[in-house]
């Protein structure tokens, strides 16, 4: 029986790597390109980069407006994950509460969600223009401000406080905004996260409508960029494929840093919510 | 906007004095940023959509009524249409079998094996990535020649020349669909844990004790309570054919022909290559309601109260 049991452990740990192997090729694949500067299109291709080195990346940081599309992407996510933890903490805070309106104010929430926002680029690129705000950070971060999800995240994070610690915050005076600032969000941490990994992702990732929107290379981001560079410079060297790795690296980074409180927030949320 | 005016102005303290009154303006302001941000971007844009595809309209020109003209054209003229069409469908369509290889997935990482939480963010480690990188490095991998998954079949002696992944017409739309459902299987993944992890433990003793086999577990317990979880995968499939816009414009940007056209690509290419803007909001009219279809499809194979999810 134990035996039988062990060989089953087994089993699942070779499928697992297995799996988890070829989920991780093109990781390999794009890291052992940018550090080689062979002729990568020679058959048959090297496994292992002979001779590896970082001048791609120095190249990728010299040779184009790198800093520029950097700049211009930590602007862009920089106001929407701000704005993102004010309005979907606010909001979420407020569906705690009953008042007239409230589930008119839910069914538009639900409803909001079904609609992606690609299913609007049209109209919505029609807007930014009669607002004036094309070519501009606040009009490419302006449809990311708030996010649907997070504010059921934060609905749910509010609503497992302990009443008792609201009402005693009250007695002692605070004000609405105070209770959220001092005592709510301090006990949302999880919430937060999913929120700061969320809307980093999807601004600092996004593509579509940066597209539509800019049309001056000094206000394009880095996915733009990115793009921009692979109709260039495709055949030339390794540089794109280190420009790749350089705008993976962040959302790798924080997604690593927050993963644990991030799971745990969006599972709350998507479940409890 | 809120209906707390009126009869409390005679009261001593004034309306504005009266705390319930306070109390129902300062939700309106807790509630007015998002909620703008929903209007302009959400409601407002579905609403001018639809007028959009019913009139003649450019942005030099004033707008003129057009019927169904968009509809008629697209629905019998327009090949391009179509083959999106079928495309989207076809791109859809791999979703149930992502989500099977991420159900099969999910229950070995599910178990109390060791380093279970390590194979996680493995798994789950492609979705955070942005969409035009891994568009690139997809690109890469599937080169004639420089493409490690040529190399990988060619060593192996499935095949004997190399195949143009991207540029023949066969096998174009499949490879981006690899592409997609390697970015997309660890967020499926991480859905049907959770759902996994709700399942309250007791129900598999007391199958136990009946001495029901593993497999009859699964069919009876898992699959019928994990339906909510598995849901909502499918609604994220059926929106990813709306999102995969990045992965497409760069992988192959709707080419050979059309042969990985998406409706989405489509309607970008009419709406800002062609200054189309009446014809590619009737494009997204279509679009959005077959997104509506299947998710009610969806729905109904889910045991129909699957929208239950948002309140629980």
């Amino acid at each position: 029986m134990t035996t039988m049991r062990r060989r089953g452990t087994y089993l699942r740990h070779a499928a697992l790597v297995g799996v988890s192997a070829i989920m991780l090729v093109p990781f390999y694949w794009v890291l052992k390109t940018a550090v080689t500067n062979e002729n990568i299109y020679a058959y048959p291709p090297r496994l292992l980069p002979e001779r590896p080195h970082l001048f791609n990346f120095v190249d990728v940081w010299y040779f184009i407006p790198f800093p520029r599309y950097l700049l211009n992407s930590v602007i862009v996510s920089a106001i929407v994950v701000a704005c993102n933890i004010a309005f979907n903490a606010m909001a979420g805070y407020a569906l705690t509460k009953n008042f007239p309106g409230k589930r008119a104010v839910l069914l538009l929430f639900l409803s909001c969600m079904l609609i992606p926002f690609q299913a609007t680029i049209i109209p919505a690129y029609l807007i930014t223009s009669k607002l004036g705000l094309l070519n501009s950070y606040v009009g490419l971060a302006f449809p990311l401000l708030s996010t649907i999800v997070c504010i059921f995240v934060f609905k749910a994070a509010f609503e497992a406080v302990p009443h008792s610690l609201v009402d005693a915050a009250r007695i002692d005076g605070l004000s609405e905004w105070r209770i959220i600032v001092r005592v709510l969000m301090p006990l949302s941490k999880a919430a937060i996260a999913t929120n700061v990994v969320l809307a980093f992702i999807w601004s600092w990732n996004a593509f579509l409508w940066p597209l539509i929107i800019t049309r001056e290379p000094t206000m394009q981001t880095l996915p733009l960029g990115l793009a921009r560079f692979l109709s260039y410079l495709e055949d030339t060297t390794g540089a794109l494929y280190a420009f790749a790795v350089m705008v993976l690296a962040p959302s790798i980074f924080v997604f690593l840093m927050a993963q644990r409180e991030f799971i745990r927030g969006l599972t709350s949320g998507a479940t409890k919510g | 906007m809120m209906p707390a005016t009126g009869e409390a102005a005679g009261r001593q303290d004034g309306w504005w004095q009266r705390k319930r009154t306070r109390d129902l303006a300062l939700i309106a302001c807790f509630l007015l940023p998002s909620l703008t941000v929903f209007f302009l971007y959400r409601v407002l844009p579905l609403g001018w959509n639809v007028l959009l595809s019913v009139q003649y309209w450019s942005p030099l020109k004033p707008a003129r009524w057009a019927g169904l003209d968009h509809y008629e054209e697209m629905l019998l003229y327009d090949d391009v249409f179509w083959q999106s069409l079928t495309n989207t469908l076809i791109f859809i369509g791999a979703a149930p079998f992502a989500i099977a290889l991420a159900l099969g997935i999910a229950l070995l990482v599910n178990s109390d094996l060791k380093g279970a939480a390590v194979y996680r963010s493995i798994l789950f480690l492609s979705y955070p990535l942005m969409t035009v990188a891994v568009g690139i490095i997809w690109r890469w991998m599937y080169d004639e020649r420089g493409g490690i998954i040529n190399f990988a079949l060619r060593e192996s002696g499935l095949i004997t020349k190399p195949i143009p992944f991207l540029q023949s017409f066969d096998w174009a739309l499949p490879s981006v669909i690899v592409a997609e459902v390697w970015q997309v299987l660890g967020f499926y993944m991480i859905i049907i844990l959770t759902g996994l992890q709700s399942i309250p433990q007791h129900l598999y003793e007391a199958a136990s004790i009946d001495g029901a086999p593993r497999r009859a577990q699964f069919w009876r317990i898992t699959l019928p309570m994990l339906k909510p979880s598995l849901f909502l995968c499918a609604v994220v499939g059926i929106l990813n054919s709306f999102t995969s816009f990045d992965l497409v414009y760069i992988m192959t940007n709707g080419g050979p022909g059309h042969a990985t056209e998406l409706l989405i690509t489509y309607i970008y290419k009419s709406g800002f290559g062609q200054t189309k803007f009446d014809y590619a909001a009737a494009l997204t009219v279509v679009q959005f309601i077959l997104l509506l279809a299947l998710t009610y499809l969806a729905n109904r194979a889910a045991g129909g109260n699957a929208g239950s999810l948002e309140h629980r």
